[in-house]
């Protein structure tokens, strides 16, 4: 028997055909090359998504790909366009670029006229459903321009997929393709790899019309014929065609184009005075060196820069530092605060360039972390910019290098299983609630386990339950829509529309490439990341609040390094709004940690990490660095690596360095450990690093236990740990912001308070600290108070500051109403709530919010009369005379102290007036509860009621279960440690009183205190104080 | 001096989804607005309290609070539905009744006199609530002078209660919190913020200033607390007993004697239903037999009608295909009415040429001949089987005809419904040639199905249309093509 005809897959799309393809592209080149196919054409709808991954799988397997798409064209119809060579390849991306970027975000509409001026380079295959070769009505119009732009490379898809209708449809097209002399190609319409994954297909289209299964009618398909087909099965399929199954493999012959063929060039600086980018980045680099070493470049720093710049140009990476020098150059120009980190603070041209802000040679930095020959991939700089002002560096670098040359990189929005859960059941008809009530309990990684369902009422031997999950598992990673990576750019020399289409994003002004970060990486592109970070913005505005209330200009550089009432602030743990070191885990962390020195910041932010926690290192390294325990090496080559922790592996860079050391890893395999560590939780990757480097560690005479210990650290730190380059770039800012904390509190609760929302804590829990901390902090009040917080002289006339509370805590205020009012009364001060009414023309509601948050108190001291007036207030336009209103007078209640504090906190988030427990202390202290700092004094092992605010409640995925939640008095914190068990008994009072009461016994150690639990309750008071919303599991 | 009461069945959406849940009794429940995660609970339950679940929450936070949190929609049709049976019942009670139009389970009744028909106005009160609870329903009762004045005692939660005076209801009404009454919630957060909390508090501030910082609306509800308003009950329209029955000494065996008492009392019935605007939506006639059996049939007209002419002739239609097995003992009809509706007979008006009225008035003749589900109709649907893509549906009335294009058209098939199994492919005689499969697979979700389906020519000259099915592994003769 002879072997059936073979065949190649024309026309397929995979999931990243958005919810309308059920399988990856990988999937389909797996099942392809299985089924002994010599080749498939990947050709998603307006999109080359997924060309990337199935080409790096492709290239694996050995199979050929063949590269194309699905076009949507403004009639409606459709056409497939295969790639023949680099020239049809822009022109498709082109092509989709114009349909795209004319559209509304998930569409695209191409014109006739453009399919058919791109046609240099393209194959079409006209046909199939939705196609106007086979549907009723005219077709000259299109079928001539197409013949004629086309050639002999427009060829009628002749489509079977064994509906009733197909019979009709393919006598059109065959008498049509006759008429035009088209060549009929045979090819169905694959939507997924196998007929099992029909289901998924048709939940995917139900989600697409957002229908449900039983009503979705014809809009799903009519049957499960749009697999991938075995040579034999297609053959049988066509076999009263055989011409047309045997032109499947001259098209795809015909179309040869790999994207091994893109070559991409970074875009090279402008040059006019005749030098080379290499000179420019070598005279740029001696210039910074010199800069940042005013006493001469240390011999080493200069063999350092030698010898990263000769890679740079060997590598011809010039352009991408260049580029990166650009953007600072104009984030200092422009006055915008930006610091890179990640790798890229490995390198001494980074630091000399002013990217960077540490000294990687003098740190001891690995280089080769950021640049390697060997590794052959472009570096990847990440730059952070002050947050409020990103924008204006994207847009920079839009006009800079124009829409063609610069686009953002995507991200894609996949399935995971809770959205997964509450979609499928959707579409299978189930109850909304019911479905919220499982998608609360499901893991967020991971399909439901039959726990969960079965905690969630789902009955596992029902059929519908049984179709949910399964259909749940399957669409897991499925991607749904595209969004926008958080500040990846790919600029490139030529068009970047030529490399990849282009799309409008959902925010205005931005536009993004149909590639995410991994596909850039995967083909080798250079990537610009610009990073927005808060903590930058609030160092930003706290400098400029020092220059403007007299004080001298500060920068980042200028901050002193060592500075001892600094350090003496974070090792007692008084960290509340300082950078990375103000969350409950490094609050409880410092006082052990004890930090005297930089170093030891870039330690604390690296060790409480769950890396670090899981790997087990925190209490070693604690214990070596306290002398409890002596620093020892499993072996002398490792001593060099560990030596700076103490014989401990706290950073990544530590950890490939033992791979290459102990495990001798060459510097590929210690990259790819580095790549498999950042993916492990999807794939597992790590494990398969297990056996080499426990053996080979072995071979070397290292402890199996260390062996053994070394690999789980490795694994520990997939779950984010820190490289030390990233945990330096980080310590700079966590110093500074401790710096201003410790130096100009004022300042820098006023510039917190205006760079909201950022880090850890409410403006409440702020205002609190700060108020304990001896900050006058003054109420918001219409005569002083403008939009935001502002510096006011402190009381007494020293030369200290007060913190004027801003409008913008306002609920419901309007930053119009608020600069209405600064424009008023500057003219002239107010008189009564009826004039600023009349001169600020401001309406009731905001009135309203005014009175009720005390804006007016200094103008009408009784609060609710005030909101009376304001509820009734009359405003005659141009009129500067107050309308007179003569009724009998409303008696109301004053507000009591607790219910002045209560009103603070419910109409502005805060009070500066006093904690919402100030008014309860004598009924508190009557129950026989202490406040914070009593707790604090009580011994170890002390029995302890205490009632307070709940800041916090976290559960790390590090603790077992285990419940860490921080309360909050008028004098300070308290740690709760909520063991699961006594979680799970008191869970609805301890996840609904946000003034939690609880029992147990006090644990001290280190000068850290805990209460340990033992019961939870509400305090039995007939008053509930406000408070701010808590931080939640976050 | 008249006396007024309230009556309110508190939360009576939460009451009425607990009735058609039973089990949900020792649960968390919750009447959500609609049933999405993001639907606000209206109503909760004691239990769902307890877990600190309280109206104004998002159904997706109170989870987080209670994972045996069972919440439902209850929707408006079956609260008015609910609240109509509540008038009902009421009706039992006193002769006026008035539902609130904005808060489902709140009643006025009219209690003067009532007194004297039971031993006093709490005896009748108690006796009402009594009535309700047997049906199901927890209500509560106060009896007083004033229409809001009761009303806020027994939202006030006040167990049963009868104000003795004005004087005593005014006092009582004061300390009601205005929680507990049907303020707007922007009103009643409004007069929190200014520590206004009680009724009392609320009727005190300056009338004048509450008209000018509330508004009108406002002042006018001020004037219902303060007493210097009211309104007379607006009671829905007492039930009319639109009924005739006849008992009979000696059994009458005469059908044409039957028929004309049925006429009698259709004349009747339709005259009283005329008198209150009203008109006949369907009829039921009811009959006990000398031989001990009974029955009954149900017959409507096509649309609601004080047409006799037509309705007798149903009502004929009827009599006639009835079998009574005996002398007639008793015979009895019933009339259901509704408000009479101007555009029903505009319709009829409107397409005189093809006489509508005269088919649809055939159409109930069948109906009335044969049943209800005699009269049916087909509806093209969205599907891919066969039998999918229409379905038979009661028919209502016939409307004017409406031709579309279609794009391709099919080929014309007899269905055969349920399809014919067939021995095997040739179960229909030798076969000379066979067009497909077209394949039709689906139903996966709930029933699946995976048909090949073949047009077949046969040595006649005949198409049938047959397919294989897969799932069942048999042939099916499932059409002819004609």
């Amino acid at each position: 028997m002879s072997a059936p005809p073979l065949h190649v897959p024309l026309w397929c799309k995979s999931h990243y055909s958005f919810l309308e393809g059920a399988s990856s592209p990988g999937e389909l080149v797996e099942t392809a090359q299985q089924l002994g196919l010599p080749a498939l054409a990947l050709t998603d709808r307006d999109g080359v998504y997924g060309v990337v991954r199935a080409h790096m799988r492709a290239k694996e397997l050995g199979l050929p790909l063949r590269i194309g798409a699905e076009l949507t064209v403004a009639d409606g119809s459709r056409i497939v366009l295969l790639v023949a060579d680099r020239r049809g390849y822009a022109h498709l991306c082109r092509l989709i670029t114009a349909g795209r970027r004319r559209s509304p975000k998930g569409e695209s509409r191409v014109e006739w006229a453009e399919v058919c001026a791109h046609a240099p380079g393209l194959l079409a295959l006209w046909g199939g459903e939705n196609s106007r070769l086979a549907e009723a009505g005219g077709v000259e119009s299109v079928a001539a321009p197409l013949r004629e732009a086309f050639g002999d490379r427009l060829y009628a898809l002749l489509a079977r997929h064994r509906r009733p209708g197909d019979a009709f449809r393919e006598r059109r097209l065959r008498a049509r393709a006759a008429h035009y002399g088209l060549p009929l190609v045979a090819a169905t319409e694959v939507l997924y790899h196998a007929p099992p994954r029909r289901r998924l297909q048709d939940v995917l289209t139900c989600i697409r019309h957002g229908v449900t299964l039983a009503t979705a009618g014809r809009r799903i398909r009519a049957n499960a014929e749009h697999g991938l087909r075995a040579p034999q099965d297609f053959a049988r399929l066509y076999a009263d065609v055989p011409q047309a199954l045997a032109r499947t493999l001259e098209v795809a012959a015909r179309c040869p184009f790999s994207l091994t063929e893109l070559r991409y060039r970074y875009p090279s600086e402008r040059l006019p005075d005749g030098t080379t980018s290499a000179q420019r980045l070598q005279q740029l680099t001696l210039d910074g060196a010199r800069a940042r070493y005013p006493a001469g470049v240390p011999a080493a720093v200069r063999r350092q820069l030698e010898k990263e710049l000769g890679l740079v140009r060997e590598l011809e990476y010039d352009g991408y530092f260049l580029t990166m020098w650009e953007i600072v150059r104009f984030c200092r120009e422009q006055g915008i605060l930006c610091q890179g980190r990640g790798s890229a603070a490995n390198s001494a041209v980074c630091y000399c360039l002013g990217i960077t802000a540490i000294d990687p040679v003098r740190m001891g930095l690995l280089f080769e972390r950021f640049l390697s020959k060997e590794r052959a991939e472009p570096p990847d700089i990440d730059l952070d910019i002050e947050h409020d002002r990103r924008e204006e560096v994207i847009q920079h670098v839009y006009a800079k290098y124009g829409r063609s040359h610069a686009a953002m990189v995507a991200n894609f929005i996949r399935y995971r299983a809770r959205s997964a859960v509450r979609d499928v059941g959707k579409v299978l008809g189930m109850p909304a609630t019911e479905l919220d009530r499982l998608a609360r309990l499901v893991s967020p990684y991971g399909p439901p386990v039959p726990e969960e369902s079965s905690a969630a009422g789902f009955d596992p031997g029902l059929r519908l339950h049984q179709d949910l999950l399964q259909l749940v598992a399957e669409i897991e990673d499925v991607p749904r829509h595209l969004s926008i990576h958080p500040g990846g750019f790919l600029l490139g020399h030529e068009p970047v529309h030529d490399l990849v289409p282009i799309e409008n994003a959902a925010m205005a002004g931005r536009t993004v490439i149909q590639w995410d970060k991994h596909d850039v990486e995967d083909l080798g592109l250079f990537k610009v990341d610009l990073l927005g970070l808060g903590a930058l913005n609030l160092v930003h505005r706290c400098f400029d609040l020092i220059v403007e209330h007299g004080g001298p200009p500060w920068s980042l550089a200028a901050i002193p390094p060592r500075d001892e009432p600094t350090f003496r602030m974070i090792r007692a743990a008084d960290t509340v709004g300082v950078f990375q070191i103000e969350s409950r885990a490094q609050i409880a962390m410092l006082p052990r940690l004890r930090p005297r020195d930089y170093y030891d910041l870039v330690i604390e932010i690296s060790l409480v990490r769950p890396g670090p926690i899981t790997g087990g290192m925190v209490h070693p390294y604690l214990r070596r660095r306290t002398g409890e325990e002596a620093v020892t090496y499993p072996h002398p080559s490792l001593e060099p690596i560990l030596k700076k922790t103490l014989g401990i592996p706290l950073f990544q860079e530590q950890v490939m360095q033992l791979a290459v050391v102990a495990a001798d890893y060459t510097p590929g395999e210690a990259d790819q450990l580095r790549r498999d560590m950042a993916a492990w939780r999807k794939q597992g990757r790590i494990e398969r690093h297990r056996e080499r480097l426990i053996s080979r560690m072995q071979r070397k005479g290292i402890a199996p236990e260390f062996a053994e210990r070394v690999f789980e650290q490795i694994r520990g730190f997939g779950e984010y740990g820190f490289p030390e380059s990233h945990a330096a770039s980080f310590a700079l800012i966590a110093y500074a912001t401790a710096w201003l904390k410790c130096h100009h509190p004022a300042a820098f609760l006023c510039a917190l308070l205006n760079a909201q929302p950022m880090g850890f804590y409410s403006p409440a829990a702020l205002v609190g600290d700060a108020r304990r901390h001896q900050v006058e902090v003054r109420c918001i009040d219409v005569r002083y108070s403008a939009w935001e917080c502002r510096l006011e002289p402190a009381a007494g006339g020293g030369e200290g500051f007060a913190v004027r509370m801003g409008l913008r805590f306002v609920k419901g205020l309007a930053v119009d109403d608020a600069e209405r009012i600064a424009a008023a009364r500057e003219k002239e001060g107010f008189a009564s709530v009826q004039d600023c009414a009349d001169r600020a023309a401001l309406g009731e509601g905001a009135l309203a919010r005014l009175a009720e948050s005390g804006a007016f108190e200094s103008l009408h001291a009784h609060r609710r009369e005030a909101l009376w007036t304001a509820l009734g207030v009359v405003r005659e336009e141009g009129s500067r005379l107050p309308l007179e209103h003569r009724e009998p007078a409303a008696r109301f209640a004053a507000l009591s102290d607790f219910e002045t504090i209560h009103w603070d906190y419910e109409f502005t988030g805060h009070s500066p007036r006093g904690h919402p427990l100030e008014p309860l202390r004598r009924e508190l202290t009557r129950m026989g509860l202490p406040d914070a700092t009593a707790v604090a004094a009580m011994e170890d092992g002390s029995m302890v009621d205490y009632a307070g605010i709940v800041l916090c409640r976290q559960r790390p995925s590090t603790a077992n279960g285990t419940t860490f939640m921080t309360l909050e008095d008028e004098t300070g914190y308290v740690n709760l440690v909520v063991w699961e068990r006594v979680w799970n008994e008191f869970h609805v009072v301890a996840k609904t009183t946000n003034f939690l009461g609880a029992s147990g016994r006090l644990q001290v150690q280190a000068g850290v205190v805990h209460l340990v639990a033992e019961s939870l309750w509400a305090p039995a008071l007939g008053r509930r104080p406000h408070s701010a919303r808590s931080r939640d599991f976050r | 001096m008249d006396r007024m009461a309230c009556v309110d069945a508190p939360a009576l959406p939460l009451q009425l989804l607990l009735r058609s849940h039973p089990g949900w009794a020792e649960q968390p429940v919750a009447v959500v607005d609609r049933d999405l995660p993001q639907g606000v609970l209206q109503w909760v339950n004691e239990r769902a309290r307890a877990r600190r679940i309280l109206p104004g929450m998002r159904y997706a936070a109170a989870l987080g609070l209670a994972h045996d949190l069972h919440a439902g929609v209850v929707a408006a049709p079956v609260v008015e539905a609910a609240v109509a049976e509540l008038v009902d019942r009421l009706q039992d009670f006193s002769p006026a009744v008035e539902a609130s139009a904005r808060e489902p389970g709140v009643f006025w009744l009219d209690a003067s006199g009532l007194e004297h028909l039971y031993a006093s106005l709490e005896a009748w009160a108690a006796a009402l609530e009594d009535a309700l609870g047997a049906a199901g329903f927890r209500a509560r009762a106060v009896v007083g002078f004033t229409r809001f004045g009761c009303y806020a005692a027994a939202r006030g939660g006040a167990r049963r209660l009868v104000f003795a005076d004005a004087a005593q209801e005014r006092a009582h009404l004061r300390a009601v919190a205005i929680d507990r009454v049907g303020f707007e919630p922007a009103l009643r957060d409004a007069l929190r913020k200014l520590g206004i909390t009680e009724l009392g508090a609320f009727a005190d501030l300056p009338p004048a200033g509450v008209k000018r910082h509330f508004g009108a609306a406002t002042h006018e509800l001020q004037r219902w607390v303060r007493g210097e308003q009211g309104a007379a009950l607006d009671p829905r329209p007492a039930r009319q007993a639109v009924e005739e029955r006849r008992l009979y000494d000696v059994p009458e065996p005469d059908r044409t004697a039957l028929l004309g008492v049925l006429e009698g009392f259709l004349q009747t019935i339709l005259e009283r239903l005329c008198a209150c605007r009203q008109a006949l939506a369907a009829l039921r006639i009811d009959w006990v037999l000398d031989d001990g059996t009974a029955g009954e049939t149900r017959l409507e007209p096509a649309a609601p009608s004080l047409d006799a002419g037509q309705v007798h002739a149903l009502v004929r239609l009827c009599f006639e295909s009835l079998v009574f097995t005996a002398g007639a003992l008793e015979l009895g009809m019933q009339a259901q009415g509704v408000a009479a509706s101007t555009r029903q007979l505009e319709l009829f008006r409107a397409q005189p040429r093809r006489e509508l009225a005269a088919a649809n008035r055939a159409l109930a003749q069948v109906r009335a001949r044969l049943g209800e589900g005699a009269v049916r109709g087909a509806a093209l649907q969205e599907g891919h089987l066969p039998e999918a893509c229409f379905a038979w549906r009661p028919f209502g009335r016939l409307e004017a005809a409406a031709a579309r294009e279609v794009a391709l058209r099919p080929l014309v098939r007899r269905l055969y419904a349920p399809p014919r199994a067939l021995p095997g492919m040739g179960g229909l005689g030798p076969v000379e040639e066979v067009v497909g499969p077209h394949v039709v697979a689906g139903g996966w979700w709930s029933q699946e199905v995976v048909r090949a389906y073949h047009f077949v020519r046969t040595r006649d000259g005949r198409w049938s249309w047959i397919y294989h099915d897969r799932v069942r592994g048999r042939w099916f003769l499932h059409g002819e093509v004609e």
